[in-house]
């Protein structure tokens, strides 16, 4: 093998094609199991990095025995978690409230973390309260005062202040769907909100 | 139609002939099973590449979250155990397959004339192997790769004038830090692989281009590459991972405790194929009047690399093959009889168990104490991590409050030269020598405590049992107070009096009950006082009534007589503060006359621990685990 290289332009020519062992490429049953082998091992390892990267995400991160409740509000319902007092939502103007919890970011337990956040407002008696997220492509939204609308400064979606779309407004509206409702929770003068996220860019409100 | 497509693809891309050139090398002589390693190891490295980037999903560089991202592969993760599993395994493979291959090729001559150059890539790709496994180890953050790795950064400022400097760049600074672990993974992730695959690129054409070094028989025709000598090393490479993934399986890849730089660990020890430099370095102890430290872990070595690089030249002259050969067999029969020797220095304890007296013994005593110290210590981090979580600070913030991993850190420092702790789960030994001659330095022995203020420390105070009484080693057998007026009391006045068997029964029952009711002072959090609430009133009556004369010179309850040693809230996290803060103290050995040897370790002259670690202590005596607060 100590011969020039063929020139690889013609891929028919190479001079070892002649000796007795040509013949179709995977023309035996060696060549098959080691066609076989060689796929099957380059895949293994693959595979154990896959299935573990694929399944962590999907697992739901368990907070750790000794260490919940950290905002400790007593009287939450299961998902739901307190926002503010009564008093403290106005019944004309929509505000942004954010949302304080335990949160797990993969190894870390951190305590008392804002974890997202609401606008709330009163109707009457009851308290309406809408998440931040923009439904189109996740921006969060902002009110303000001067439209009386919820606006989102990324593709100019833009809100009535119930949440439903604004239509025709003079620019376009690219937003699926009208702000998402969150479920309240009043305990006494505990105000609750079951946060949660929805997908975007969706007709409809799905949680994530 | 398959055909057809086939023949598109490949008009355009040359796959065919690539295929072709890659496939159907001639090998002189035919397949055979001997030519394996060099595939071996490519596919090892491969392995390596793609567990490696799947382990760079996860994990984080940095001090706080090294250790941590490893832990949640390690525990956490589906999958992640193995995952690591693999590629801790397949390292270890890989250095063993180098010297194989190596080998091979010094038998063969296979790098002599024209094979040098691709000799020279062979021992630069074993280099960077060899750096990958080293700055691998230290990656987890844990105390085995901590100060292993850290001995290896040490030796690499030995040289003279540049020594400081390698190290300080190496290191990232002049400690070690955030920018150790963001450089070691640059190096093992990024620098090293990419160095490793052009090194390899080249290797393997010059080895294409040589081609193998055997010779055409006549009696074994030649074959090409494909497909049986593929066969063979396809074969070879999945026995290769069944055999690392059944390993990764059966012993799961471990963890230590976090790194803790003010915390020494005593078992470092580097990667096992390092052993021989380990070991060898002890032979270089200065003896011959100069720095020999230097000789033994970089001249050495570099010497010996470099008759490895001057082989092929070497082995144009008359012998030198033969040269070549015996001076490979003898470097790796010694690496193999010291990475033996530092196994036997280690176990040397359990293949001599008489031999208790020697320092060899007690060296790999110590060794063995130290292993199973830092896993009881990582036993004691992962409850943590499984009841609190992480915090941001990391692993040794969460270790830093643990009374109970802090407890055992303090006490083995600051109390267990004299105090034993004969914990059923974590036991400390007391001071080295218990049994010496009466008039020996070493005769000293402070009570046990274990259990400290339980009902039954108590009952064994107020006990005249040899063995597990007042005067026995438990207690005061090794102090001054084994003649002082407690223990005589003890023997003379109380046990003295109890002449009959009947009498001994009673006395037994009322020393329980007063062991009850001084307990109850303690509120230990592991013993359940309000079941016992009888006794203990029992207990409170006697110690009223003065049955057993303690209040003659112990105050308790209402009497205030006493000179030495308040029994109110005996042995509480008050109580007990105090008694570690200044035993010399008002209600304790009161101006110090009746204290024999206890330091003050917190007091206006004496600042031995802080107030901090003085709380650790006491929740850790009382057996209270509840986290100190930040």
């Amino acid at each position: 093998m100590n011969e020039a290289k063929p020139e690889q332009n013609d891929s028919e020519s190479s001079p070892v094609l002649e000796t007795n062992e040509r013949r179709g490429f995977l023309g035996s049953a060696a060549a098959i199991t080691a066609a076989a082998l060689g796929g099957l091992l380059g895949v293994g390892p693959l595979a154990i990095g896959l299935y573990a990267t694929v399944m962590d995400p999907l697992r739901k991160k368990k907070p750790p025995l000794k260490n919940t409740g950290g905002t400790g509000v007593a009287g939450a319902k299961e998902g739901f978690y307190f926002v503010a007092q009564i008093g403290e939502i106005d019944s004309h103007v929509p505000r942004r409230f954010t949302i304080v919890a335990d949160k797990i970011d993969a190894w870390n337990f951190m305590k008392n973390q804002p974890i997202g956040s609401v606008y709330m407002r009163m109707q009457g008696e009851q308290v309406e309260c809408f998440h931040t997220t923009c439904p189109h492509a996740g921006c969060a939204v902002s009110y303000e005062l001067e439209s009386q609308s919820y606006l989102c400064p990324c593709h100019n979606s833009s809100f009535k202040v119930d949440g439903s779309k604004l239509e025709g407004g003079g620019s376009s509206n690219p937003s699926p769907r009208g702000l998402d409702a969150l479920e309240v929770d009043v305990q006494g003068t505990s105000v609750f909100v079951k946060y949660e996220d929805y997908f975007t860019g969706r007709h409809d409100k799905i949680a994530k | 139609m398959f055909r057809k497509l086939y023949n598109w693809f490949d008009s355009r891309t040359g796959v065919q002939a690539s295929l072709e050139e890659a496939l159907y090398e001639n090998i002189p002589g035919g397949a055979k099973w001997r030519y394996v390693s060099g595939s071996m190891l490519v596919f090892a490295f491969m392995t390596q590449m793609i567990t490696g980037l799947f382990l760079w999903m996860h994990y984080s560089p940095g001090s706080q979250n090294a250790w941590a991202s490893v832990y949640y592969i390690t525990f956490e993760m589906e999958g992640g155990n193995l995952l690591r599993g693999i590629h801790h395994v397949m390292a270890q493979a890989m250095v063993c397959l180098l010297p194989i291959h190596l080998l091979q090729v010094v038998i063969e001559k296979a790098y002599t004339k024209p094979r040098e150059f691709n000799w020279w890539l062979g021992l630069v790709l074993m280099k960077i192997t060899l750096a990958l496994g080293l700055t691998g180890y230290l990656l987890p953050w844990d105390q085995k790769g901590y100060w292993a790795t850290k001995v290896a950064t040490e030796l690499a400022a030995l040289p003279p004038l540049i020594g400081g400097l390698t190290q300080k760049i190496i290191v990232g600074g002049a400690d070690y830090g955030h920018f150790t672990l963001t450089r070691f993974f640059a190096l093992h992730a990024g620098v090293l692989p990419g160095l490793l695959i052009g090194f390899l690129v080249l290797h393997l054409a010059m080895f294409r281009k040589h081609g193998i070094t055997a010779h055409s028989s006549p009696h074994r025709p030649d074959q090409l590459f494909w497909p049986m000598q593929v066969l063979k090393d396809g074969i070879a490479c999945a026995l290769l991972f069944a055999v690392v993934v059944f390993a990764a399986i059966a012993e799961p890849v471990e963890l230590g405790p976090p790194a803790e730089p003010t915390e020494a660990f005593g078992a470092a020890r580097p990667e096992w194929y390092f052993l021989f430099l380990f070991q060898m370095l002890k032979y270089f102890d200065g003896s011959l009047g100069f720095n020999t430290e230097l000789v033994g872990a970089i001249v050495l070595p570099g010497v010996l690399f470099g008759f490895m690089f001057a082989m092929p030249l070497i082995a144009r002259k008359k012998f030198g093959h033969h040269l070549n050969v015996t001076v490979i067999v003898v470097i790796i029969s010694a690496a193999a009889y010291l990475t033996w020797e530092a196994k036997q220095e280690d176990n040397y304890h359990l293949n001599h168990p008489d031999d208790v007296q020697s320092e060899a013994y007690k060296k790999s005593k110590r060794f063995h104490d130290e292993v199973g110290r830092s896993e009881k210590e990582f036993e004691l981090i992962q409850q943590l991590v499984q009841d609190y979580g992480i915090p941001l600070e990391g692993p040794a913030v969460l270790q830093q409050r643990d009374p109970l991993t802090m407890g055992l850190r303090l006490f083995r420092r600051q109390c267990a030269s004299c105090h034993a702790y004969s914990h059923d789960e974590y036991a400390i030994a007391g001071p080295p020598n218990p049994a010496a001659a009466s008039d020996s330095p070493l005769n000293y022995g402070a009570p046990d405590l274990a259990h400290f203020g339980s009902v039954k420390w108590i009952e064994g105070l107020l006990s005249n049992d040899a063995d597990n009484g007042i005067r026995s080693e438990s207690y005061f057998g090794k102090t001054l107070h084994i003649e002082g007026e407690m223990a005589e009391h003890v023997y003379e006045t109380m046990w003295a009096a109890a002449e009959t068997d009947a009498d001994r029964q009673a006395l037994a029952t009322q020393i329980e009950q007063v062991a009850w009711a001084l307990s109850a002072e303690a509120q230990l959090p592991y013993i359940d006082y309000a079941a016992n609430q009888e006794k203990i009133d029992a207990g409170i009556a006697h110690l009223n009534d003065d049955t057993f004369g303690c209040i003659g010179c112990h105050n308790y309850g209402d009497n205030e007589d006493g000179y030495v040693i308040n029994l109110n809230g005996y042995a509480s996290a008050d109580w007990l503060t105090k008694m570690i803060s200044d035993p010399t103290q008002t209600g304790f050995y009161d101006g110090g006359s009746e204290n024999d040897r206890m330091p003050s370790f917190h007091s206006e002259a004496t600042k031995l621990l802080t107030p901090r670690e003085i709380e650790l202590l006491v929740r850790f005596l009382r057996e209270d685990r509840t986290l100190l607060e930040d």
